[in-house]
């Protein structure tokens, strides 16, 4: 661990959304290098304002000197997890893959429970907050789509994840087609909950067990010759950060290597010629916010790449703002007040600019921003799609 | 077609690297920036120190050794540098006071008055001398910054203290953005019925909209307000690298963060792109030339070990100033430590000299024989060689 690298700067500091908002938590600098000078096997974890952190990567992203604030605090919310007992919020969110099976098989029953005053009562019971609503099931789940498998040369194998799976499948159906008017062959390989949530939750050892299944999966399709693609930031971010980081996956560094954003292999295939998309007009003015784990994922931003080759489109790049919900975290009752705090500064810096649009390449951030907001949201996909024509339905 | 093909490559987000970036977007150059991390002008009070030494900077120049890299800028040049800035900035609703003829003073949180040419217009107010008196508005709890410095040095200075509820720079920035804290801070404000001539507070009068925060307060209490800039955390600081990110994107350059370069790929005398690992393969930006904006050791262009200073991303030939017992004096606090010149050496051009590289260009505080500390000329020198920088690099590429 580099923690010994850091020179106290507080540009961490400067960047942590949390710090910002909650006087609970210390910052990146306090809580990460600064404590793990203090942090001993021999005794017990006491730090629970660790677990405070959003694990939103911002200090890395900032830190001039290498440091990995973010990934030394995870490991204390691993180890404080695994030392103390854990919430309720916190046992439901890690197992929020087997929640959601459940109710997107039940999806009208599901939605009408956690709608009604009852159902938030017992949700607000379990340390959860119902100040966000809850994104809706829907029965039809992408896992269901038809495979197609074409004789075309590129091919890729979609991490979809469990947000378009059981709450957007729309979205997924359109970037299969977007991909497939590229010339590309998409399959949806066999996944489950890619184990960020259960990792943000302190349960190393059910994220591991995600991470096994999934990579054996991925694996036997990049030696079939597949690119893996994902559409989910945070998604995303855990195969490549985290199988073969904290959670030391074999394969992790395969996978890391032949894995792409959806937008980022766009640009793959423009580059080299093999897709050339004949972009059409799009007359919007959007604001796009940008995920922090896409700015973690250090690949640019290959969605604004593409939209600015669309002509008519206006955007604004937001990267300084964390819409504040963070997966699983903004759902928390401990978190609820930085939660909403964090949403609304981004939405006043948004509103200031006078979009109409709000674009977020990560579901949770598009369910804050329009949920605190009433603009509409949107993928970067669902643009690129109308830009050349390609609508939802077959 | 490549839609990832720049004209120009910056490598270092700070002033120097953002400014240069900004000047080729504006003249319809593709520009990338990459960075490792967050630039040292964050830290910084955000004044834009020309050259300190001197009551005037540009006199204070001529007086600078023949090697500073300050003599390879024309005087025309570091008034357009000076100019363009200010009007950049007005854009981004963060103006600048000050004229390069002649230097002004901030107050520092010793209560020490600090030279620098150009500063935030929260700033402006600031006392130019020891006569003014002034009442000074702090925090509770606020471990940042202690009155009780600058009263030990104006014994007229009054001082008030208000509970934020937060208590450090950044949050207590954050809550002055909220129209209801600032509404019942403002009734408090009013109460107090302040005597003195000025108000000062910490800077921590908003991140986004500091400006007008400053002017609103002025207006409410019919006085000069201004602020005193802090240690780090220092919120004037990330005022000015949000607004030169915002100009640098605003013009149509790309910032990519995080990316650190760690290899390139050459053809002959030419650099073709630089390489950053990322989590799995390696990426790389193609470029027609490159601008090196590294900044010095803090800043990670520069590494120094007990035997040599290394150049970090293209193991450019670096100036050691001696061996490596003269790098320091003994006085901790002495501006004249020999490491201060440590740097590139460059042609009248920027480019680096004694390499075979024929489209890198440099600016910045990564030049050799600078002394920043030493003549006060941290953000100054920037913007001017950045202005330097981009010239050559224009005339490279034509």
């Amino acid at each position: 661990m580099n923690f010994e690298h850091c020179i106290r700067c507080t540009i961490c500091v400067e960047n942590c959304p949390v710090f910002r908002v909650n006087p609970e938590f210390p910052g990146p600098k306090q809580a990460g290098p600064d404590a793990q000078r203090f942090r001993s096997d021999r005794e017990r974890a006491e730090d629970k304002w660790v677990l405070l952190c959003s694990q939103c990567k911002r200090c890395e992203m900032a830190c001039p000197c290498g440091v990995e604030p973010a990934q030394i605090i995870l490991m204390a919310q691993q180890r404080y997890g695994r030392e103390h007992p854990r919430s309720l919020a916190h046992l439901m969110f890690a197992n929020n893959y087997y929640l959601s099976t459940l109710g997107s098989f039940t999806a009208p029953i599901a939605n009408m429970i956690a709608a009604t005053e009852m159902g938030k009562k017992a949700f607000r019971a379990m340390g959860i907050s119902t100040h966000t609503p809850f994104p809706k099931f829907r029965f039809r789940k992408l896992r269901n789509e038809k495979k197609n498998l074409n004789r075309r040369r590129k091919k890729v194998a979609f991490f979809y994840g469990c947000f378009i799976n059981f709450y957007r499948p729309d979205i997924g159906r359109k970037i299969i087609r977007l991909l497939t008017s590229l010339n590309v062959d998409v399959v949806l390989p066999p996944q489950w909950c890619c184990g960020l949530p259960a990792l943000g939750n302190g349960n190393l050892k059910l994220a591991r067990f995600f991470a096994e299944k999934n990579a054996a999966s991925l694996s036997n399709y990049i030696d079939a010759g597949y690119d893996v693609i994902y559409t989910c930031t945070s998604c995303g971010l855990c195969i490549l950060h985290d199988y073969p980081g904290i959670l030391k996956i074999p394969q992790g560094k395969k996978i890391a290597e032949n894995s792409y954003d959806v937008h980022e292999y766009i640009i793959k295939l423009i580059n080299e010629g093999y897709a050339k998309p004949d972009f059409g007009e799009v007359r919007r003015k959007i604001a796009y916010h940008i995920p922090c784990h896409l700015r973690a994922l250090e690949i640019g931003y290959p969605a604004a790449k593409l939209m600015s080759l669309i002509p008519g489109m206006e955007y604004e790049i937001f990267d300084d703002t964390c819409c504040g919900l963070s997966g699983s975290y903004g759902f928390k009752k401990s978190n609820e007040a930085t939660a909403s705090q964090l949403g609304n500064r981004s939405i006043s810096l948004i509103r200031k600019t006078g979009a109409e649009t709000i674009i977020a390449d990560c579901g949770s951030c598009r369910m804050q921003l329009g949920g605190l907001s009433g603009l509409t949201t949107l993928d970067p996909a669902e643009i690129l799609c109308e830009s050349l024509g390609i609508t939802g339905k077959k | 077609m490549s839609v990832t093909d720049y004209d120009v490559v910056i490598i270092g987000a700070g002033v120097a690297g953002l400014t240069a970036g900004a000047l080729l977007a504006e003249r319809g150059f593709k520009v990338a920036l990459v960075t490792r991390g967050e630039p040292t002008a964050c830290l910084s009070t955000g004044g834009i120190d020309v050259c300190s030494r001197y009551d005037n900077p540009l006199l204070g120049i001529k007086d600078l050794p023949p090697e500073h890299p300050f003599h390879f800028v024309s005087e025309k040049t570091i008034r357009e540098s000076l100019d363009h800035f200010q009007t950049a900035m007005r854009e981004m609703d963060l103006p600048y006071a000050g004229a390069v003829e002649k230097n002004r003073f901030i107050l520092s949180a010793l209560g020490t008055l600090k030279t620098s040419c150009l500063v935030p217009s929260t700033m402006e107010a600031a006392p130019q001398d020891n006569n003014d008196n002034i009442h000074i508005i702090t925090f509770k709890g606020l471990k940042d910054f202690y009155p009780g410095y600058i009263i030990s040095r104006r014994k007229k200075t009054g001082f008030s203290v208000y509970d934020a509820g937060v208590y450090s720079t950044m949050s207590i920035a954050s809550h002055f953005e909220e129209k209801e804290f600032f509404e019942k801070f403002i009734t408090w404000l009013t109460k107090l019925d302040i005597q003195e001539d000025k108000v000062a507070f910490p800077a921590v009068l908003g991140l986004e909209s500091a400006s007008e925060i400053v002017h609103t307060i002025s207006v409410l209490i019919g006085k000069p307000v201004f602020e005193i800039p802090t240690i780090p955390p220092s919120m004037p600081g990330r005022r000015l690298f949000n607004a030169l990110k915002g100009y640098f994107r605003k013009k149509g350059g790309t910032i990519y963060w995080s990316w650190t370069v760690t290899g390139i790929e050459k053809s002959g005398k030419i650099i073709e792109a630089v390489t950053t690992p990322s989590e799995g393969r390696p990426n790389s930006i193609n470029a027609k030339a490159f601008i090196l904006s590294t900044g010095s050791f803090v800043g990670g262009g520069l590494t120094a070990t007990r035997e040599a200073i290394m150049e970090n991303v293209f193991d450019l030939p670096v100036h050691v100033p001696g061996p490596r017992d003269t790098w320091f004096e003994n006085d901790y606090f002495s501006l004249n430590h020999g490491i201060g010149k440590a740097g590139i050496i460059v042609d009248s051009s920027l480019r680096p000299a004694d390499t075979r590289w024929e489209n890198i260009f440099t600016c910045g505080s990564i030049l050799s024989h600078t002394e920043i500390l030493k003549n006060g000329c941290g953000h100054g020198l920037a913007l001017a060689t950045a202005h330097v920088a981009v010239k050559s690099c224009m005339e490279y590429i034509r």
